[in-house]
């Protein structure tokens, strides 16, 4: 009995503190001078226009390329403006935030993140938007090195397959170059694979939507920067979204408990320090994978994985985390070498096992295709936020919250993965880049997925 | 300074003085690094174990992290003295490749060796945690063992290699290999050239392993066949006197009571069971290699000494070896006669002057009755 109250005052506590975190998460968002809102929470998608989507946007496009040209040329003399009176004049200003905003109206409306067709002249109030503040002073030395100093922010948004915010911004010549580095990154990935979802269910999965306007999000906030449309250097943390995207409830969650701080040494030599851990990784995967071929059959047979080797592939899942955590800057110390259950900043927690679906079982590595597919382009991601945070940790000895957590939510969908290939849940990988969801999960009462909570 | 041969004579009184010139700077270099190393070390010894709290990982593990560490600081402390030891290479030509290149090829390195750090310290501290302070006994047969292993291995794991196509060096290697006893030896070329013009040929491997790989740059011009047979004869000599087996030998003279030093001063650190004595370990294992470097390269030389002496005698040809000392130190850009000091402590091989006097002293033998 009294174990069960401290349970429930735990929960009780841990909901509170999510609240709170939540509500001061919005707060933050809303002092961003670009915000990215989503007006309308509708996954439901006409067939006919996702099917023929792309040819639907060639007129959007055609008029984005053109609006490009003009945003470029209007950016130069945004730049001279800010070098010689320190702020943006009002009226350049509102030309390059419209032209922002329709370009995040068509990205977002070309990925699926929206629905209805979107106007040609950039006004507010479409499903996914984009809120900019007024002009206000700016670094006249921040603005004369913009384009430098906008280049991670931007590499990142190419990882996240931004949309045509960045390259449009950037003007015509380069316009082609963005479709290209666009349709490599998460968001596009996300955008195809919704593509088809959209085409079969009628309905946009929630994950993919989300991870979308998180790369459009992103993007404009790069692009508003680079267009000196605010002096604030883009933040990554994908908490920032309108209203914040929040995890369902999930056998397989993330756990971050590590501070941002980050010794020199240990982050210069850290992918060295890594070699032993991925030799030993490499030699784990052997045993991981005759003990996955194991628990196929046993799952066939029996309904679930023996205990043995849940736990087993539950470690290696773990391990495996925290060896990427430790290469990727996001986890500060050496990880041990045996995936033991927190014992690392961060870390995945893993349900028991439970029953599964024979036939979910039996066809396991067709299912995970798509989530092998989004969660190698949030590898992409991870790895260039490794890039980012290593130079970044590596000057100012510090990891920036925004990318840690970035980088986590990227580790939180591999790991995901991982459990749903090694037969460790059923459950599908959720591909929204958030880390957390409601209270700590009770896992023997997991609710059943609901609809559009797949990926 | 100690052959029995006027060097100047032989080698020309200029390029005797460029040479010496040139080997100044390496041993000024190597000076100062070994004093960096040691006060690098010393202080890491002191403070090292502060990095402890960086690592999740247990006893074992930390002691991983503590010296992929040590190595890493070495290695940076270490930095500006090879990069200016790759420039005077490269102001002197015996060096092409650049320094982008090798950087990078530096890394690639770096990463081996993080490795063999980690596997050595998995050795010692486990058996450090399951013997305690008797763990320097199996430690050191296990090192030696390993040493041995790598010796036999290291060749299957070769993939740089071709073999060779001369037909009359192959001819030779045949003629030779009855002379001195030994089974037939494959013969694999290095492709070198694009990078240095340093000439070399190194015997690898023992029993089933054994090979000789010689560099592209040693067969081709200014070195003659004749020249080619003679470093050919003294590679097969390395095997025919089983001078890797015994190298081996000798490293677990020096390994057994290397072992045990190491166990003694990593004692008040709680020992190698702990990862707070592996700064301090490596502080004593670099200044054991400092300390033991005049006694290892003496063995070497003797080696080097006997593999000459035999490829004379399966040669007859004292000229070509005078030719090939002389082509080698133009090459290679090296004081065929170094101080006594430099070469006690760099000396593998005897000094060009002492091979060429062992040359001639060769040729000036009476000739034998049989």
């Amino acid at each position: 009995m009294a174990a069960r109250s401290t349970s429930a005052l735990s929960t009780t506590t841990e909901a509170i503190l999510e609240v709170a975190q939540n509500a001061a998460v919005a707060a933050v968002a809303e002092q961003r001078p670009i915000r990215l809102v989503v007006r309308d929470d509708e996954l439901r998608r006409s067939r006919i226009t996702v099917f023929l989507r792309l040819l639907l946007a060639i007129p959007h496009l055609a008029w984005l390329l053109l609006w490009s040209v003009a945003a470029s040329v209007v950016a130069l003399v945004l730049w001279l403006a800010v070098l010689i009176e320190g702020k943006a004049p009002g009226s350049l200003h509102d030309f390059v935030a419209g032209y922002l905003r329709y370009a995040t109206h068509v990205s977002a409306y070309v990925y699926l993140a929206a629905n209805p067709y979107p106007g040609f002249r950039g006004a507010p109030g479409y499903a996914v938007d984009l809120e900019i503040d007024p002009p206000a002073r700016q670094s006249r030395w921040t603005g004369f090195f913009r384009l430098p100093l906008a280049l991670p922010a931007l590499a990142l948004a190419g990882a996240l397959g931004s949309g045509f915010t960045v390259g449009g911004s950037l003007g015509a010549s380069t316009y082609g170059a963005a479709w290209l580095y666009a349709g490599a990154g998460a968001g596009a990935t996300a955008a195809f694979l919704a593509w088809f979802a959209a085409l079969a269910r009628g309905t946009a999965p929630r994950g993919l939507r989300e991870l979308v306007t998180y790369a459009i999000g992103y993007s404009a906030q790069s692009a508003g920067y680079l267009l000196l449309l605010t002096g604030r250097y883009p933040s990554s943390d994908p908490s920032l979204v309108l209203p914040p995207a929040e995890l369902p409830p999930h056998p397989v969650r993330i756990d971050v408990s590590d501070d941002l701080v980050r010794p020199r040494l240990l982050v210069f030599f850290r992918v060295f320090l890594a070699v032993p851990h991925l030799v030993w990784l490499a030699l784990w995967s052997v045993a991981g994978l005759l003990a996955v071929l194991a628990a196929w059959l046993a799952a066939l047979v029996l309904g679930r994985v023996p205990s043995r080797l849940h736990r087993f592939l539950a470690a290696y899942v773990r391990y495996a985390t925290h060896v990427a955590a430790f290469v990727c800057v996001l986890g500060r110390r050496f990880p041990g070498f045996t995936g033991r259950e927190s014992s690392y900043g961060i870390d995945v927690v893993i349900a028991p096992a439970a029953r599964q679906q024979r036939l979910k079982t039996l066809v396991r590595l067709a299912l995970a295709v798509p989530a092998l597919v989004v969660a190698g382009a949030l590898g992409g991601v991870a790895l260039t936020v490794a890039v980012l945070g290593w130079w970044s940790a590596l000057v100012t000895r510090r990891m920036p919250e925004g990318l840690r957590n970035l980088g986590a939510s990227c580790l939180r969908y591999g790991g995901q993965s991982s459990a749903y290939v090694l037969l460790l849940t059923d459950r599908y990988p959720y591909a929204a880049p958030v880390l957390h969801g409601p209270p700590a999960p009770v896992f023997e009462h997991l609710p059943p997925a609901l609809p559009g909570d797949a990926f | 300074m100690r052959s029995a041969v006027d060097v100047d004579q032989v080698f020309g009184t200029g390029f005797v003085a460029d040479a010496r010139h040139y080997e100044r700077f390496f041993y000024v270099d190597w000076v100062l690094a070994q004093v960096a190393l040691i006060a690098t070390l010393w202080l890491y010894s002191r403070r090292g174990a502060s990095f402890a709290r960086e690592s999740a990982a247990g006893p074992i593990g930390t002691g991983m992290l503590l010296g992929m560490l040590g190595l890493g600081i070495v290695w940076l402390v270490q930095l500006p003295f090879r990069v200016a030891l790759h420039w005077w290479a490269r102001r002197h030509d015996t060096s092409d490749t650049g320094y982008l290149d090798w950087l990078f090829g530096d890394w690639a390195l770096l990463a081996v060796e993080f490795l063999l750090v980690c596997i050595a310290l998995v050795i010692v501290m486990g058996l450090a945690q399951w013997l305690g302070e008797r763990w320097w006994m199996p430690g050191a047969a296990v090192f030696v063992a390993i040493a041995a292993l790598f010796l036999l291995v290291a060749p299957y794991l070769d993939f740089t290699t071709h073999p060779l196509r001369d037909e009359s060096l192959r001819a030779a290697a045949s003629r030779y290999e009855r002379e001195l006893g030994v089974g037939e030896i494959p013969l694999r070329v290095e492709e070198v050239s694009e990078t240095t013009d340093l000439a070399n040929a190194v015997a690898q491997g023992i029993g089933p392993s054994r090979r000789i790989v010689f560099w592209d740059t040693i067969l081709k011009p200014p070195f003659s066949a004749g020249e080619q047979r003679v470093v050919l004869a003294h590679e097969l000599a390395h095997h025919s006197q089983r001078h890797l087996p015994k190298g081996i030998a000798w490293f677990a003279l020096f390994a057994l009571p290397g072992a045990w030093i190491i166990m003694r001063a990593t004692r008040s650190r709680g020992g190698m069971g702990t990862p707070q004595a592996v700064p301090v370990a490596l502080l004593v294992v670099a200044l054991l290699q400092v300390a033991t470097a005049p006694a290892a390269n003496w063995v070497s030389r003797r080696m080097e000494a006997e593999a000459d002496w035999k490829a004379l005698e399966v040669t007859r040809d004292p000229g070509s070896v005078e030719a090939l000392m002389v082509d080698l130190s133009e090459t290679s850009f090296a004081d065929p006669d170094p101080p006594e000091w430099a070469q006690v402590l760099f000396g593998t091989h005897p000094t060009l002057g002492e091979r060429l006097a062992m040359a001639r002293a060769f040729a000036a033998r009476p000739p034998d009755p049989g």
